[in-house]
């Protein structure tokens, strides 16, 4: 074999020219930040060890899985429990919705396509602030009147628990399934229409239609979204923290995810060491998570 | 085989007629917070508390003006604006580059780096928030536009390199070998062949990019705290902030406001941003 020219060895290096100043870009605020992160979770860094904080081992991770001290378990459970129901919902709901207008014969399909895609059109957190003020307020939001018609008392459900729990779910839910239902209605596009046509001369109804035809060839194009999907919902931050825990308009729930409370451990609480702590647990699961889930579902997009 | 008469059965219309009235509710339900602001900023002030819902009363353009006139909001927009087209340029310069070279080279960890990219992408920012805010703190690099702006653009490159890979992929590499034989070097191939084809693929990664910056709250209101810095964002967030009750009708002038554009440049590209959702995430 010949040895490399100088020509061959200057190709080779050509792609990282091309990559070097996302790399750095992403090296300097993205990694190491997260690095940093790891480091301030070693030591007691807060309010009052601003500068003159020290090692303190895993005291804090220590910390964060005792119970009595800290809601880290808690919250993670939540945030686990918060995911699962988003994606069963969002996709079964999506799906559903996506064949309603793919149905033969639904000729407005396309102006409810256009108004089912608007809360996807609007800046999140508009919505957010939209829906605190004008669904959910206890004197004038829309639920408040709808209950007060009904004869009810004044009600604001962003004060109990499992009350702004379903509220961020629906809230999550209508700002979310618009993206779902469009991928999930690309996807429709592709299926083999011809198949429906055996399907029916074999008796099939509805659901075993669907379930055994549309839904396998819909599944794999929609694989590496719904994978994705699931980190955003797993990182939801701004619904909880916009509805419930605003400083000044703490609602008192109690809800806190994984990730708002590495938010408010360190910019309430002002616990920075335990917030650190918290961050890099979230990053070490999301990279198990990763690594479990990335082969199969990945294996195309990176090829 | 004989084909079926196309004489819609009794049962199909009573089905079509149930699943127009399912969506027409589902439209309703979904536009009603929207309608009900859209009201709202509509409305006198008095009205909010009232029992209107959908119909203003009394109709006045008096929130908009007030919100345009009596608060800053030429300046948030004007910090937002420059946040957003700052970000836009700095973000795409070094993504363009790189995805090109995801796309069209072949070298030793290209599949590793694509692959931390993604955990990165999946990583969310609000978690590394306080290190960046204490490193920014010491660097003087708070309340400054450039500070936020090299932050957004390190969590968006990651987005546009995934984003404009796949388009970047679908240009056939024999184009760019046929340009090599006839001469053409590294520079030329890329600035002469390829970035005129991906032309749309870098434009519409620049709007998504201006989109995510012009939706941004959470970085934009902890590291701008200066009243003269404040985004629409910031902005917005302060007037929910304070005495609400009061201020409803001007919020949702507001929202309706910052939303418009949005909404405008979501319906203009809905198309491409569908087409780029699947060639950027499946490939055949």
């Amino acid at each position: 074999m010949k040895k490399n020219t100088p020509a061959q060895k200057f190709n080779k290096f050509v792609p990282w020219l091309y990559l070097l100043p996302g790399l750095v870009l992403v090296a300097l605020v993205v990694v190491f930040p997260i690095g940093y992160t790891g480091y301030i979770s070693f030591t007691n860094m807060s309010l009052y060890h601003w500068t003159d904080y020290g090692l303190v081992g895993f005291r804090n991770y220590v910390r964060a899985f005792s119970r009595a001290d800290s809601e880290f378990v808690k919250s993670f459970l939540i945030t686990l429990l918060w995911t699962v129901v988003n994606m069963i919902l969002q996709v079964s709901l999506s799906f559903l919705i996506a064949l309603g207008l793919n149905a033969p014969g639904l000729r407005l399909a396309k102006v409810y396509k256009t108004i089912l895609m608007i809360p996807w059109a609007l800046p999140g957190y508009v919505s957010i602030l939209l829906w605190r003020v004008g669904v959910f307020n206890g004197e004038f939001g829309l639920l408040a009147k709808l209950a007060m018609a009904f004869g009810l008392g004044k009600t604001n459900f962003l004060t109990t628990y499992w009350g702004a729990f379903f509220s961020c779910l629906i809230l999550n839910l209508w700002m979310a399934m618009p993206f779902m239902i469009t991928m999930i209605d690309g996807a429709l596009q592709s299926v083999d229409r011809s198949l429906y046509e055996s399907a029916k001369l074999d008796g099939a109804g509805f659901f075993r239609t669907h379930f055994s035809i549309t839904w396998p060839s819909v599944w794999p194009i929609i694989a590496p979204s719904v994978a994705m999907t699931t980190f955003v919902q797993f990182k939801q931050f701004d619904i909880v923290y916009l509805l419930t825990l605003q400083p000044g308009g703490n609602t008192g729930a109690g809800l806190q995810t994984v990730i708002t409370l590495a938010y408010t451990t360190a910019f309430t609480s002002c616990n920075y060491g335990l917030s650190s702590a918290v961050s890099t647990i979230i990053f070490l699961i999301i990279v198990i998570l990763f690594a479990l889930l990335s082969r199969r579902t990945f294996k195309e997009a990176v090829s | 085989m004989k084909k079926y008469p196309h004489r819609r059965q009794p049962i199909d219309w009573i089905r079509l007629v149930l699943l127009n009235i399912f969506f027409l509710l589902l439209c309703f339900l979904i536009v009603v917070p929207i309608l009900y602001a859209v009201n709202i900023s509509f409305s006198g002030s008095a009205d909010s508390l009232s029992t209107a819902t959908f119909f203003p009363s009394r109709f006045t353009w008096e929130n908009y003006r007030k919100i345009l006139f009596d608060y800053p909001f030429f300046t948030w927009l004007g910090n937002t604006a420059l946040l957003a087209i700052g970000t836009t340029l700095f973000t795409l310069v070094p993504a363009v580059f790189g995805a090109y070279a995801f796309a069209s080279k072949r070298f030793h960890g290209r599949k590793f780096l694509l692959y931390v990219l993604l955990i990165l992408n999946a990583f969310p920012a609000v978690l590394t928030m306080y290190a960046l805010f204490r490193l920014f703190k010491d660097w003087h690099l708070l309340n400054s536009f450039w500070g936020l702006i090299v932050i957004y653009s390190g969590s968006l490159t990651i987005f546009s390199i995934w984003n404009m890979k796949g388009y970047f992929e679908s240009i056939p590499a024999p184009i760019e070998e046929a340009a090599k034989i006839d001469g053409a070097n590294e520079a030329q191939v890329l600035f002469k062949i390829v970035l005129p084809l991906a032309r749309p693929a870098i434009i519409v990664t620049s709007i998504l990019v201006l989109i995510s910056v012009w939706n941004e709250y959470i970085f934009a209101t902890t590291f701008l705290t200066g009243e003269g810095s404040y985004t629409l964002a910031a902005g917005l967030y302060t007037l929910q902030h304070n005495d609400y009750t009061r201020l409803w009708p001007l919020f949702a002038a507001g929202s309706i406001l910052i939303s418009l554009p949005i909404l405008i440049i979501f319906y203009a590209m809905q198309r491409y941003m569908v087409s780029g959702l699947t060639a950027g995430g499946v490939k055949e």
